[in-house]
């Protein structure tokens, strides 16, 4: 009972309270983050709109094997993680670290995978501001959809980046014993979290790479 | 002596390293006054150049700069963190009767994010200022100006995630840490606004946030979305930047209503005519308010069609502001009205605001709205709102708390004195602005045709007047935490739970967790009870 | 509380449509290709929110601000949309 109390901060009636208003802090921080994606999605729908021909050239020149790939990477790290929030409740130790590194390993993957990508875009001349070439019609707009492609993809990355970093973390806390049955918010918030950034990826995937593919 | 929150440390470090909301209040009040007076300063610098048709004090260049760091430091720097970051930091857990904040740390992390932000716009206010606007329209900020764009983007980026952190932190403190038996419909009307408020920051800021990403990174890169050259969208940036920006105006003038409501009924001695409609009314003004941003765009190039859905949403927000003006009103009848100093700015606000909120729907309407828009007839608008509204009730609410945060009284007399010359003086600033904009004279021009001089005369002999009305204050507040008598717990009278405890209140806030039987506002009971 | 089966199939399904979409990408539907692509996310976020995080059994306040969210970018995508499409 000792270690529950001590870890509910003072300005609490009890851990359920301090619990509640975390899951709240967490989803209101999840809302924010949507928003914060809005706009990307708004750029990229209003700029869509006005040169659909351009999106289309674009989009096939992405890499839709890797990106495919990817997207299963994700989707699978994220069901890493829901199995690392049933071994936190029941006290699962081991299982909670090992669920928690492979959902570290798998997130890694990710950014690996989309390093090549980039690479390949390079080498591909699709890189705007840097070496973009594109000899077919309306290069100029094509230049556009990969800058949001760029834009979209980065900031993408660089939550999934923040995301390992947290779960690494969590990891490292949870082979010192930090959570037990009765606490372990925070392997669920940051589960929250990751759980969202795979939601943004559902979207980005097939607006960015699957636009007039037949 | 029994321990206050001022008196549990000493020393630089116990208040740079505190997580009392109460302190962080204080951290807040000092570093936005400090603001207001650069932001000031520029100011007073335009209305001494406008006291003639040519610009003899300053290079058109600098008066450039003049009106974009005045409209920057006060909008992100003074307006939007005024109320909410300094009563509101000190109010909230009081007034539902918690200890703190939920989220401690963060409130002091959004302090810090507020400073650095800072730091920033006032570093390039030195390095040379930005000529941008404070609405940075691009290509001119991405593709043209050349000035310090991206550090004064940085700095409004930085700022907006400590808007973000107070947001958030105030929506799960006012759920989840209320004290026993203070339902929702209990709350003071105060909080309410609070929460409306925390609604606007967590939902608006981040889209701003983002807007400001991309300015950064088209100017970085020479490429982007808001590029006209290769088919981006300036407008996508006008609709993107004032998704935040129209809902910002209400996280200026919603919690000036919550104060104004705490002051009418304590000051007129009557419970708060139609509560539960104040309520829902500030959640109706923050909600309507994300439908509305296109009414900055009528003549901007936006679709005939949007603009009309614009102009007829725009509308929809008078009607719960009006219901908040009618109920103040109400209020007061057969109230048994004190003129004290904080009612003085509290109906002052209730004036001015009513001014700026009628003018509005001058603005509304699309046809009207071709001849006045980017005249000093909307200057004067939203001045009567944002500084007419929103600072006249700050300092309405800097009065009436001061008791409670300080632990003294200030010299009455005086703080009449000071409301009554800032209203004076502000309306003898803005009420030529609405004649010399409906004549036609453009916003942000530092030369004007001679026939306009006498109005722009008027004008700035009222901004020497209210630079007056402002500053007293500072004076005998000052004054006051020497030399002036203590405080009692309760000097007004008031009824809300933050006049419950000791004045200054201890650390953590009670003495013991209050509980909550009955409705906010139960003035015209104890007529009752003593009649 | 979902088990850890639930959670299984949740990914299964998951996968499932992540195929879907990539496949419906090669058939020509003209603009019901994006459409579909927009139905099937939206399925996919759906599951995630409901099951993955537990939205499915979690208290409606936590419903209300995911939704308050996603009603955020409807509005800001819709309301400027309207202008850009009548222009």
């Amino acid at each position: 009972m000792a270690s529950v109390l001590s870890t509910v901060a003072p300005q609490f009636d009890d851990a359920e309270q301090q619990r509640a208003a975390a899951t709240l802090g967490m989803w209101i921080f999840l809302a924010t983050e949507i928003l914060f994606f809005g706009v990307l999605f708004a750029a990229y729908t209003l700029t869509r709109v006005r040169h659909p021909e351009a999106f289309a050239a674009g989009s096939r020149l992405t890499h839709v094997t890797l990106a495919s790939l990817n997207t299963g990477v994700l989707l699978t790290s994220s069901l890493t993680m829901a199995l690392a929030g049933h071994a936190a409740r029941t006290g699962a130790r081991r299982a909670l670290v090992a669920w928690l590194g492979l959902t570290v390993a798998l997130g890694a993957g990710f950014l690996a995978i989309k390093g090549i990508e980039y690479r390949l875009d390079f080498t591909e001349h699709l890189v705007p501001a840097l070496n973009f070439a594109y000899a077919g019609p309306r290069a100029d707009q094509v230049e556009l959809f990969f800058f949001v492609y760029f834009l979209v993809t980065g900031v993408h990355a660089l939550h999934v980046f923040i995301g390992v970093a947290a779960i690494a973390a969590i990891a490292v806390m949870a082979s010192r014993r930090a959570f037990t049955p009765a606490y372990f918010t925070p392997v669920e918030v940051t589960g929250l979290y990751w759980h969202l950034v795979d939601i943004v990826w559902l979207f980005v995937y097939p607006l960015l790479y699957l636009v007039s593919r037949a | 002596m029994k321990t206050s929150y001022l008196t549990a440390g000493f020393g630089l470090w116990s208040w740079l390293a505190t997580r009392d909301h109460k302190r962080i209040a204080i951290l807040y009040t000092i570093s936005i006054t400090l603001l207001f007076f650069i932001g000031g300063a520029a100011v007073a610098l335009i209305r001494l150049d406008l006291l003639t048709p040519h610009s003899e004090l300053v290079s058109i260049e600098t008066y450039n700069k003049l009106f974009s760091m005045h409209g920057v430091i006060m909008v992100w720097f003074f307006l939007i963190p005024s109320i909410p970051a300094t009563l509101g930091n000190f109010l909230v857990p009081m007034m539902i009767g918690a200890r703190d904040l939920a989220f401690p740390r963060l409130n002091l992390l959004s302090w810090y994010l507020y400073l650095l932000g800072a730091l920033f716009a006032i570093g390039a206010l030195l390095a040379g200022g930005v000529d941008t606007g404070w609405t940075f329209y691009t290509p001119f900020s991405t593709m043209f100006s050349n000035t310090h764009v991206f550090a004064v983007v940085a700095g409004v980026f930085v700022a907006g995630f400590s808007s973000i952190l107070t947001g958030l932190n105030f929506i799960v403190t006012i759920h989840e840490m209320r004290a026993p038996g203070l339902t929702w419909f209990r709350l003071p009307l105060f909080v309410w606004s609070m929460y409306a408020t925390s609604l606007i920051l967590v939902l608006a800021t981040p889209v701003l946030a983002m807007t400001l990403f991309l300015i950064a990174v088209e100017r970085l890169f020479g490429i982007g979305v808001f590029d006209p050259a290769l088919g981006g969208g300036p407008l996508l940036f006008q609709h993107l930047f004032w998704f935040y920006s129209h809902p910002a105006v209400y996280i200026m003038i919603v919690p000036a209503m919550g104060v104004a409501s705490e002051i009418i009924g304590c000051f007129a001695r009557n419970g708060i005519f139609g509560y539960r409609f104040m309520a829902y009314a500030m959640l109706a003004i923050a909600g309507f308010g994300f439908l509305v941003w296109g009414h900055h765009m009528f003549v901007s190039g936006q679709s005939a069609y949007a603009g009309t859905v614009f102009s007829l949403l725009t509308f929809l927000v008078s009607v719960p502001s009006a219901v908040k003006v009618f109920n103040w009103a109400a209020t007061l009848y057969k109230g048994r009205i004190s003129f004290d100093a904080p009612m003085l700015y509290a109906l002052g606000f209730i004036g001015l605001f009513t001014v700026g909120g009628l003018t509005g729907l001058f603005l509304a309407s699309l046809g009207l709205d071709v001849h006045l828009h980017d005249t000093y007839f909307v200057v004067a608008h939203f001045h009567y709102i944002m500084v007419g509204g929103a600072v006249m009730a700050f300092f309405g609410g800097i009065h009436f708390w001061w008791p409670k945060v300080t632990g003294r009284l200030y010299p009455d007399a005086w703080a009449r004195f000071a409301a009554l010359l800032s209203f004076f003086g502000f309306n003898l600033t803005f009420f030529p602005q609405f004649i010399v904009g409906y004549l036609g004279m453009p916003r942000r021009y530092p030369e004007y045709p001679p026939e306009f001089q006498v109005w722009n005369v008027l004008s700035s002999a009222g901004a020497s007047v209210l630079a007056v009305g402002y500053a007293l204050p500072l004076f005998y507040l000052f004054w006051s935490l020497r030399y002036g008598p203590p405080a009692p717990d309760n000097p007004w009278r008031a009824k809300g739970l933050e006049w419950q405890t000791p004045s200054p209140p201890p650390p953590e806030n009670f003495l013991a967790t209050p509980v909550v039987a009955a409705e906010p506002y139960a003035y015209a009971d104890e007529d009752s009870r003593s009649g | 509380m979902t088990g850890p089966r639930n959670d299984v199939l949740v990914w299964l399904a998951l996968l499932a449509l992540l195929l879907l979409t990539l496949g419906s990408a090669y058939v020509p539907l003209g603009r019901f290709n994006t459409t579909l692509h927009l139905a099937i996310a939206a399925t996919q976020a759906a599951l995630v929110l409901l099951f993955s995080m537990h939205l499915r059994t979690a208290h409606p306040l936590l419903r209300a601000v995911a939704a308050v969210g996603f009603f955020g970018i409807a509005i800001l995508i819709a309301l400027s949309l309207a202008d850009v499409m009548t222009r």
